[in-house]
């Protein structure tokens, strides 16, 4: 086997279809988005060589795009929380019980496996004011006027009752994650430390926790990943609005290609979301990997 | 080997059937047209031209792209169509449907782009049709109709509707013909003491007041939808310029802070939504759900119109709807016209496939179009013809309305170039949200163009 894995023609017979795939579907859009966004073009008819103008208007007068940036950093500021956190605490819960557990694992992974579209349908529905839909009818329950609470209709709100309903959706993951590295801890070393004193809370917070750090650290990866290109929650829920404010840098990307049908310019912007998505996880992987040296 | 072999084959079979599987909606078997020259020709003679002899034809398909789902209009109206011609003429058809506005435009442009359009298309007037234009893919429609008799049939506002702004020519076919009214609750007004419909927009202000006080929702609307809140907004300028206004806005000639009309358009969508005129939690609300909303029985106020006879007709039967038409702008000349009326979506046909069979198809659709309008999508023919019987009592008395109606109505959605709509939707709806006040409001659209 060992020899078999050794020979070059094996290791490209495994690493080649992945390496093509990416290539094409991941570099070469990339490249083709980069190439678009030096032209200005509406989608149909001739492409017009505009240079770098496409990236000097988003940079210096496009304030939506930078707004949206924000909007973006704040979205997934409350995933992270959500998510890993929300999902570690739980996985720590789960861990501490032993009656219904598999049955609250499956419960809280089932939306996991509904699709986003009938996810933001439920909480359409459960967010709506007129007619009034679950939340406003209970929360009218105690004070009237909060039966007409706007949540996706309201400037104020809709950006982070988007963010939850993509936390929401994928709580049940992290949380499984998180659940079967905590139960893949060495018994032994929670044992020494109750031996040694150490309450429930404390075996958690010094052994457990610390233990499972790379899986922390992986999962907040990989929310950063998915909530930086987070697109259809905000779409679906709110079209971004009601006017930018809950839009994002992809909702954005999308309504200047095809809504506005400015390619070129949704393509800059496409380029962006890339470069700042690569320099987020730089930086993330940087701050982790001293503290990790450390 | 052999179960390489087998497995390859497999392999191709299910990428086959994943393949033809894909976006193909109907598909009629038959075997080949074997229309002629001669037929070609004597279709034309029969409509009194000789010009107009489309090339002999071996189609044995016909392709058709439409926006919508299979409960849509185009959808009802074609397939009906279509499966009535091709089964007559042993041809299969293929009905592509692209649901939501975004993604049929983007489909649209890939095949504008690969100039691989199907035989029919949905295809409003504006940009779209004008990208198709200049690739020379387009049928003049108007010359097809004149040919076969029906272009003086056509309803005047409709062809108005459709007619190309840069060389005045009729590419685009009639989805329909779509009116569009005010309907009311007769009992809310009752209630609210309101004893005549609104002339003007101040009276349409005052009652919504009135209707408030009593505590029912004075309108409702889809904000959601970007189109609701912009007829609102577009109400004013078109009573009193016409399609000038927005024309003369896009041109960058006009502009929001100095055109009273559409200052006045301004102010009432921000007092409507300031007010709470509008449902509570309006911008959340698309049109499908507003609709519903108002067909059971919350709110005194929707703008309704002809595509939603169906849903209208029991209330209305009852006696419990009424409706009127977009009220005047008070101190300002109004032209005569008060229903909008438009086209629907329009469907295009492509010049590079347009041969004698489909021609024939042609002739046939205008013969039979007005039928399949009333039996199929139950909207009105855009053909000026007596309506037939049996129809819901909403046809008959909404139809004088407009029998006289000389311009058509001005769509914002398809006059203004795509990022200043898009600019102005992400802008009404803080207008409509009190986020930002109207002088606020037209100076910020007002910088959309140059």
């Amino acid at each position: 086997m060992q020899k078999a894995f050794g020979r070059k023609a094996v290791l490209l017979t495994f690493l080649l279809p992945a390496f093509v795939t990416y290539t094409v579907f991941v570099f070469v859009s990339i490249i083709w988005a980069g190439y678009y966004s030096f032209f200005e073009w509406s989608g149909v008819g001739t492409k017009v060589f505009v240079g770098f103008q496409n990236y000097i208007t988003l940079l210096t007068t496009d304030s939506v795009f930078r707004m949206t940036v924000w909007h973006t950093f704040a979205y997934t500021a409350i995933d992270v929380v959500i998510q890993v956190f929300g999902g570690l605490l739980f996985a720590v819960l789960l861990s501490r019980i032993r009656k219904l557990r598999v049955f609250l694992q499956t419960m809280y992974y089932v939306p996991v496996v509904i699709s986003s579209v009938a996810i933001c349908q439920i909480f359409n529905k459960l967010f709506s004011v007129t007619p009034a839909g679950i939340i406003n009818t209970v929360l009218g329950m105690f004070n009237p006027a909060w039966k007409i609470l706007e949540w996706t209709s309201d400037p104020a709100k809709s950006l982070y009752v988007a963010a939850f309903v993509e936390g929401y959706k994928y709580l049940g993951l992290y949380m499984v994650i998180f659940y079967a590295a905590l139960i893949a801890v060495p018994e032994e070393l929670s044992e020494a430390a109750l031996v040694d004193g150490a309450t429930k809370f404390k075996e958690y917070i010094y052994i457990r926790i610390p233990y499972i750090k790379p899986v922390i650290i992986a999962n907040c990866v990989l929310v950063l990943n998915g909530s930086l290109r987070s697109f259809e929650y905000s779409w679906l829920l709110t079209g971004g609005g009601p006017g930018n404010s809950s839009e994002l840098m992809t909702t954005y990307m999308y309504k200047q290609a095809f809504s506005s049908m400015k390619y070129g310019y949704g393509s800059a912007v496409a380029v962006m979301i890339v470069i700042i998505c690569l320099g987020v996880g730089f930086v993330f992987r940087r701050f982790t990997r001293e503290e990790s040296s450390e | 080997m052999r179960k390489k072999v087998l497995a390859a084959i497999l392999a191709a079979a299910m990428a086959a059937s994943v393949l033809i599987g894909c976006g193909s909606v109907t598909s009629k078997g038959g075997a080949p047209m074997a229309a002629t020259e001669e037929s070609a020709a004597a279709a034309s003679e029969e409509a009194g031209t000789d010009e107009a002899a489309a090339p002999a034809s071996d189609r044995t398909k016909i392709t058709a792209l439409f926006r919508g789902s299979e409960s849509g209009e185009q959808y009802q109206i074609f397939n009906d169509l279509l499966s009535r011609f091709c089964e007559e003429k042993g041809l299969d058809y293929d009905i592509e449907l692209v649901n939501g506005d975004a993604d049929y435009v983007t489909k649209l442009q890939l095949y504008i782009n690969s100039n691989t359009l199907p035989d029919i298309f949905g295809c409003p007037n504006g940009a779209l049709s004008a990208a198709c234009r200049d690739i020379d893919a387009l049928i003049d429609v108007g010359a097809e109709l004149k040919r076969n008799g029906y272009y003086d049939k056509m309803n005047g506002a409709v062809v108005d509707f459709l007619t190309d702004a840069e060389d005045g020519n009729l590419y685009l076919f009639p989805q329909g013909l779509y009116c569009e009214y005010f309907v009311y609750r007769k009992d809310i007004f009752e209630q609210a003491g309101i004893t005549e419909v609104p002339a003007t927009w101040d009276e349409f202000l005052e009652d919504c007041r009135k209707i408030s006080e009593i505590g029912e929702i004075p309108v409702i609307v889809g904000g959601k939808d970007n189109w609701q809140i912009m007829r609102y907004l577009s109400f004013a300028p078109w009573r009193v310029t016409g399609p000038e206004f927005i024309m003369g806005y896009q041109a960058g000639e006009e502009t929001f802070s100095e055109n009273e009309a559409a200052k006045s358009a301004v102010n009432l969508v921000y007092e409507m939504g300031t007010k709470g005129y509008f449902e509570p939690g309006f911008l959340s609300v698309d049109y499908t759900s507003a609709t519903d909303l108002f067909y059971g029985g919350n709110g005194a106020i929707f703008y309704s119109g002809s595509g939603q006879i169906a849903q209208a007709e029991e209330m209305y039967d009852n006696g419990q709807l009424g409706f009127f038409p977009v009220p005047d702008v008070a101190g300002m000349e109004n032209m005569s016209t008060n229903v909008p009326i438009h086209a629907g979506f329009a469907e295009a046909f492509n010049k590079k496939t347009y041969d004698a069979a489909m021609q024939e198809f042609f002739d046939f659709m205008c013969e039979n179009f007005s039928e399949a309008c009333y039996n199929n999508a139950k909207i009105f023919s855009p053909f000026n013809e007596e309506l037939p019987e049996g129809l819901p009592q909403l046809y008959y008395d909404t139809k004088p309305m407009f029998a006289s109606a000389d311009t058509a109505w001005t769509s914002w959605d398809d006059k203004l170039s795509s990022d200043v709509l898009t600019s102005i939707v992400d802008q009404q709806q803080k207008l409509a949200g009190g986020d930002i006040t109207p002088e606020e409001f037209e100076q910020t659209v007002d910088t959309f163009v140059k």
